[in-house]
C-alpha cells in the first residue's frame, strides 16, 4: 500500500474541506453571527493538512485497495472535522451527536438528532445543508475535477466514490469527466435555486433547500421541514427536482451532446419513471380518504414518493399515519433507491434490474438446462462479473442491514423503528417509521447507536466495500507495519531535493 | 488531441501511457475486455470492446471527429482495413502497424491510395537498431540524426575506462575531436552535466559526434571493439528475416538457429546462410556452434523469457557482443543490473516514432516555425533527443548568441547542422533559419523549439 500517497490525497481533501467551510463562514459573518466556530475549524484543518500537501510523494501509483482506503478514510475524516463547528458553536455539544449530524449531512441522509432547528444560528444551519451538496457528488470527484492528478490510478478513486454499476467515464480524461459531472450538478442546483427564488423564497432559504435537494439529502432549516413553508408550488418544484437528481447524470451529458438515442435506450430511466408513477397512483388511491381535495392528495403522494425514492427525506406530511399499504410501498422504495450515477442512495435501480434479470435467467436455465442465456441491459449484453458483483453487493447489503438492526436494538425501541432506522441510514434516506418517522428523530438513540448509525450511513454512501476494506485489520497492519524498501526511501529523498542546482553541487566532488 | 488506438497489446499500452502523459484524449478499442480493464487501470483512457475494423465500433469511438487513429493489432490486415475505414469516416491521420515482409512492397504501392499517414514496422526498426550496433559493438545504443551525419552513442563507463573519474571540461580538451557528452545517467536520474561534472564508474553516458569522428573517439576512449564479423542468431522470426536482408551484402557471416521447420525452410530458401533447425536454448547446441568465439550473439526468439535466459547464459561464456530482443520493457531496469546491456525492443523504436508523429502533428497547429524531424529515446526512455529544423525566424531564439539565450533548465542544444557541417555550439554560436538543431532533454514533452524558452 502506498501510505504516502494516501496521506497526500487525504491532506488535499481536508484542505478542500477548509476551503468549502469559508462559505458558511461568510454566511455567519453576513448575518452578524459568531464566526469563531468556523474560523477555529478552518485553522485546525489547515494546520493538519498544509504540511503534507507540500510534499508530493515520489511514487504516486495507487491500486484498487489504496483507492478504497483513501475514499473511506476521506469520508470519515471529513465527517469528524465537519462536526467541529457544531461542537464549537454549542449547537450540538456532544461530539458523537455532532458526528452523526455531519455524517448524515455528507452522506445526504438527512437524519437528524436535532429537535429544535429554527433557533440555531443561520451559519451553522447553512453548513448543515451545505454538507449535503458537498457529499452529493463526492469530495474526491471534486478533487479529481480541479487537481492535475494524472495517471489511470485515479480511476480507483472515482470507482470507489461514485455509486452504482455505471459505465465509468464519459470522456477519455478523468479530469474532464469529473468536471462534466460537477458542471451538470452545479448548473441544476443553480436552476433550482433560481426557481425557488421566483417562487418567493428568500435567498437564504432558496439556497439551503437547493443544496439539500441537489444532494438528495433532506435537511431543512424549519422544524416542520418543507411543510413549514405551506406552499404547494414549492412542494411541486422540490418534488420534481428530487426526481431529476435521482436520474443518472450521464443521461444529462448525453442530452447536452444531443445523443437522445442513448436516453431512449436507458431501461433504468424507464423503470424509475414507471415506479414513481405506479407508486404515486397506488398511494393516491389508498390515501384518498384522508384528504378533502384530490389535488392535495396527488401532490402529497407524489412528494412522498419522490422524497423516498430519491432518498432525500424531506417531509410534507407524517406518512406514519397512512394506511399500511402506502407505508409498505414507501419502505420498498427506500430499498431500491434511484438510478446509478445520481446523487441518490439505496441499492440503485440498475442493480435491482440486473438481479431480477439474473433470477429470471436462472429460472430459464433450470427449465431448459442446455440453453445459453445472456443478461442484457439497455439492449447490450452485460458482462458476467458485473452481474456477479451486483448479486454479491445485495448479499453484503443484507448482512450489513441485519447487523445494524441487531446492534441498535439494544436501545429498546420497537422492531419497526429499528428496522426502518437502519434502512433509512444505510440507504441515506433520513426518516423511517414510528419513532424515527417524519415527525420524530434520532435524538432518542444512545450515543453508541448514533455512532453506529453514522458509520452505516457512510457505509451505505460508499457502497459498503471501501469501509470494509478500511476497517479490516489486514489494512491497518499494512498501513503501519509495512516499511518502504530502501530504494523507494532513497528515491523519495532525491525527489524531495530534486532542484537541479542542488544536484550539480552534490556531484562536484 | 483526440486519438483512437486499436489493439492494446504491449506496444499499444506503452503508446497509451506515453500519449496520456502528453495530455491527449485516448480511446482504446480491443476485442478482449481484460486487456481494456488492465489499461484503464494504469492509464487515464476510455476503453471500447469490439473489432477495430468494424465501422459501427469506429463510429462509437468517435472516428468521425478524431485527429489520429493508430492501428496496432496482431493482424496487419485489420490494421490496414481499420485505417482505411477511419479515413473514410473522417479521421484526419492514420498510422498502421504492418509487419509482414511480404506487404512492405504493397505498402509503398498503396500508401497514397489508402492515404495512410505512416506505416510502422517494429521488427524492421529492431533489425535496423541491431545493424547499427554491429558497427560499434562497444556502445549500448547508437542512433543517427540529420540523415546520418550526426551520431548519438550511449555507453557505460567502466572502472578501466580512460575517462572514468575525470571532469568533463578536461575530457573535452583531452581529445582534439568535435564532440560533446550531453547527458549522464547515474542511478535513476539523468543529469545534463556542466563542465565540472565528474564521471564515475557505472555512469551511463550519452555522447554526440559526427559520423567520421565517432569511431576515432570511441577508440581513444578505449571502448573500441573490432566490427562484427560473424554472428550467431537464436530465433528466426521476422526480425531475423529483416536483419538478414540487410546483412546480405556485407561481409558479416551469420548462422541461424530456429525451432520451427517451416521458418527454417523459408530462411534457407531466401538467404544462403547456415540454418539449424533446433531449439536455440540448448547449451550443447550453442557451444557446438561456437558461442564462445562469435563476435555477436543475438537472442531474437519470440519469447522474452527465453531470450533473457539464453543471453544470461551466453554472457558467462561468450566474448562477443550479446544482443537481446525484449518485447515488453517492464523489467528494463533489471536487465542492466544482471549485465545485459544490448537490449533491443520493438516497443522502444515504435513508441518514439509515434510520439514524434503525434508531437509534430500537435505542434503544426500552433507553431510553424520549427518542426520535429526525428526523435529518439536513450537511457531506458529517460532521455529524449529531438532533431528540429528551423523553418522560419523565431523571435527571441534565432540569431541570438546561445550564451544569452533565456533557455530553461534541463534543455541542452547539443548540435547544430548548417549546410551539412556539424557545429558543437559554444556560447557565441547562433541559431539561424534553415539550421537543423539537436536538443536533449530528460523532461520530455517538447513539441517545438520554442519550448526551450522561458
Amino acid at each position: 500500500m502506498n501510505t504516502r500517497m494516501i496521506r497526500y490525497l487525504l491532506s488535499i481533501t481536508l484542505l478542500i474541506e477548509a476551503g468549502l467551510m469559508l462559505l458558511p463562514l461568510l454566511v455567519a459573518w453576513i448575518y452578524g453571527e459568531s464566526t469563531t466556530p468556523f474560523l477555529l475549524t478552518v485553522i485546525i484543518l489547515l494546520l493538519i493538512s498544509l504540511p503534507a500537501v507540500f510534499f508530493k510523494p515520489y511514487n504516486t501509483r495507487i491500486y484498487a485497495k489504496d483507492g478504497f482506503v483513501c475514499v473511506a478514510s476521506a469520508w470519515l475524516l471529513m465527517s469528524l472535522f465537519g462536526a467541529l463547528p457544531f461542537v464549537f458553536s454549542g449547537a450540538i455539544p456532544n461530539f458523537v451527536s455532532a458526528f452523526f449530524e455531519t455524517a448524515s449531512g455528507l452522506t445526504t441522509t438527512g437524519a437528524s438528532i436535532l429537535t429544535e432547528i429554527e433557533s440555531l444560528p443561520r451559519g451553522i444551519l447553512f453548513w448543515r445543508s451545505f454538507t449535503h451538496w458537498i457529499g452529493g457528488m463526492g469530495v474526491l470527484v471534486f478533487m479529481l475535477a480541479i487537481l492535475p492528478l494524472s495517471g489511470g490510478q485515479t480511476m480507483h478513486l472515482m470507482r470507489a466514490e461514485v455509486p452504482g454499476p455505471t459505465k465509468g467515464k464519459l470522456v477519455p480524461k478523468m479530469k474532464d469527466s469529473a468536471m462534466i459531472l460537477y458542471g451538470i450538478y452545479i448548473a441544476l442546483t443553480l436552476i433550482l435555486a433560481v426557481i425557488l427564488l421566483i417562487c418567493g423564497q428568500p435567498l437564504y432559504h432558496a439556497l439551503v433547500n437547493a443544496f439539500a435537494t441537489a444532494g438528495t439529502g433532506g435537511f431543512s432549516v424549519l422544524n416542520n421541514s418543507i411543510a413549514g413553508y405551506n406552499s404547494p408550488i414549492v412542494e411541486w418544484v422540490i418534488a420534481i427536482f428530487m426526481l431529476l437528481f435521482g436520474i443518472n447524470f450521464n443521461l444529462y451529458y448525453f442530452m447536452l451532446i444531443g445523443n437522445f438515442k442513448e436516453i431512449r435506450k436507458s431501461e433504468e430511466l424507464r423503470v424509475f419513471l414507471a415506479l414513481v408513477l405506479i407508486s404515486t397512483a397506488a398511494i393516491v388511491i389508498n390515501t384518498a380518504k384522508l384528504f378533502t381535495n384530490l389535488g392535495d392528495c396527488i401532490r402529497t403522494a407524489f412528494f412522498q414518493v419522490t422524497t423516498i425514492i430519491s432518498t432525500a427525506g424531506f417531509a410534507t406530511t407524517d406518512f406514519d399515519l397512512w394506511p399500511s399499504l402506502s407505508k409498505t410501498i414507501l419502505v420498498l422504495l427506500m430499498l431500491t433507491g434511484s438510478c446509478a450515477g445520481s446523487t441518490a442512495g439505496g441499492l440503485k435501480l440498475s442493480r435491482v434490474i440486473l438481479i431480477f434479470k439474473n433470477a429470471m435467467r436462472e429460472i430459464r436455465h433450470i427449465l431448459r438446462p442446455r440453453s445459453v442465456n445472456i443478461v442484457r441491459l439497455d439492449g447490450v449484453p452485460v458482462q458476467e462479473d458485473i452481474v456477479r458483483s451486483a448479486i454479491g453487493y445485495l448479499a453484503l447489503y443484507v448482512i450489513m442491514l441485519i447487523c445494524t438492526v441487531f446492534l441498535i436494538s439494544f436501545d429498546g425501541y420497537s422492531l419497526e423503528t429499528n428496522l426502518t432506522a437502519a434502512i433509512a441510514c444505510l440507504n441515506n434516506i433520513g426518516p423511517g417509521l414510528k419513532e424515527v418517522g417524519p415527525t420524530g428523530n434520532f435524538a432518542g438513540f444512545s450515543i453508541l447507536s448514533q455512532f453506529l448509525l453514522a458509520l452505516s450511513m457512510i457505509l451505505g454512501r460508499l457502497e459498503i466495500i471501501p469501509m470494509i476494506v478500511l476497517l479490516s485489520p489486514d489494512t491497518w497492519k499494512k498501513m503501519f507495519g509495512q516499511k518502504e524498501s530502501a530504494k523507494i526511501r532513497k528515491l523519495q529523498r532525491i525527489h524531495r531535493a530534486a532542484s537541479p542546482v542542488r544536484i550539480n553541487k552534490r556531484n562536484k566532488k | 488531441m483526440k486519438i483512437i488506438i486499436i489493439g492494446g497489446g504491449t506496444i499499444g499500452s506503452a503508446i497509451c501511457s506515453q500519449l496520456v502523459q502528453e495530455g491527449h484524449d485516448l480511446t482504446i478499442v480491443d476485442t478482449d475486455q481484460n486487456i481494456l480493464n488492465e489499461i484503464s487501470n494504469i492509464c487515464d483512457t476510455i476503453g471500447l470492446l469490439g473489432n477495430g475494423a468494424d465501422v459501427s465500433i469506429l463510429r462509437e469511438a468517435g472516428a468521425e471527429k478524431a485527429e489520429l487513429l493508430i492501428a496496432l493489432t496482431q493482424s496487419d490486415e485489420i490494421n490496414i482495413l481499420a485505417c482505411a475505414a477511419a479515413k473514410k469516416l473522417g479521421t484526419n491521420h492514420t498510422i498502421a502497424r504492418v509487419r509482414n515482409p511480404e506487404y512492405s512492397e504493397l505498402m509503398r504501392l498503396l500508401q497514397n491510395e489508402m492515404r495512410l499517414s505512416l506505416t510502422i514496422n517494429p521488427d524492421l526498426a529492431v533489425a535496423k537498431a541491431i545493424y547499427r550496433m554491429f558497427r560499434f559493438p562497444a556502445a549500448a545504443k547508437i542512433d543517427t540524426f540529420c540523415h546520418g551525419t550526426v551520431e548519438f552513442a550511449e555507453f557505460l563507463i567502466t572502472k578501466d575506462s580512460k575517462i572514468c573519474g575525470l571532469e568533463l571540461s578536461y575530457i573535452q580538451k583531452m581529445f582534439s575531436r568535435n564532440f560533446l557528452i550531453c547527458a549522464v545517467l547515474r542511478g535513476d536520474y539523468v543529469y545534463i552535466p556542466s563542465g565540472d561534472f565528474c564521471l564515475q564508474e557505472n555512469d551511463t553516458v550519452c555522447l554526440v559526434a559526427s559520423e567520421e569522428d565517432l569511431p576515432h573517439l570511441l577508440k581513444s576512449i578505449g571502448l573500441h571493439k573490432d566490427p562484427v564479423r560473424n554472428v550467431l542468431i537464436a530465433g528466426g522470426g521476422r526480425t531475423t528475416y529483416y536483419l538478414m536482408s540487410m546483412l546480405r551484402h556485407t561481409k558479416i557471416k551469420t548462422k541461424i538457429i530456429e525451432k520451427d521447420k517451416n521458418r527454417c525452410l523459408e530462411l534457407a530458401k531466401q538467404y544462403s546462410c547456415p540454418v539449424i533447425c533446433d531449439n536455440g536454448t540448448k547449451q550443447d547446441l550453442l557451444l557446438e556452434e561456437d558461442l564462445e568465439y562469435v563476435d555477436a550473439f543475438l537472442a531474437l526468439s519470440d519469447s522474452d523469457e527465453e531470450n533473457v535466459i539464453v543471453s544470461m547464459y551466453a554472457k558467462t561464456i561468450a566474448q562477443g557482443k550479446i544482443i537481446t530482443r525484449i518485447n515488453s520493457m517492464t523489467y528494463a531496469e533489471i536487465f542492466k543490473e544482471i549485465g545485459l546491456d544490448g537490449i533491443v525492443s520493438p516497443q522502444n523504436s515504435t513508441v518514439s516514432e509515434i510520439i514524434r508523429y503525434v508531437r509534430s502533428l500537435a505542434n503544426a497547429y500552433q507553431d510553424e516555425t520549427s518542426e520535429i524531424e526525428s526523435l529518439h529515446r536513450f537511457m531506458d526512455d529517460r532521455l529524449e533527443v529531438l532533431e528540429f529544423s528551423i523553418k522560419k525566424e523565431i523571435e527571441g531564439l534565432t540569431d541570438i548568441p546561445l550564451r544569452i539565450l533565456p533557455a530553461k533548465k534541463g534543455f541542452l542544444i547539443t548540435c547544430i547542422v548548417r549546410n551539412n557541417r556539424i557545429i558543437i555550439p559554444s556560447g557565441e554560436d547562433r541559431l539561424l533559419t534553415g539550421d537543423k538543431v539537436i536538443v536533449v532533454t530528460p523532461q520530455g514533452l517538447m513539441k517545438g523549439l520554442k519550448d526551450i524558452l522561458h
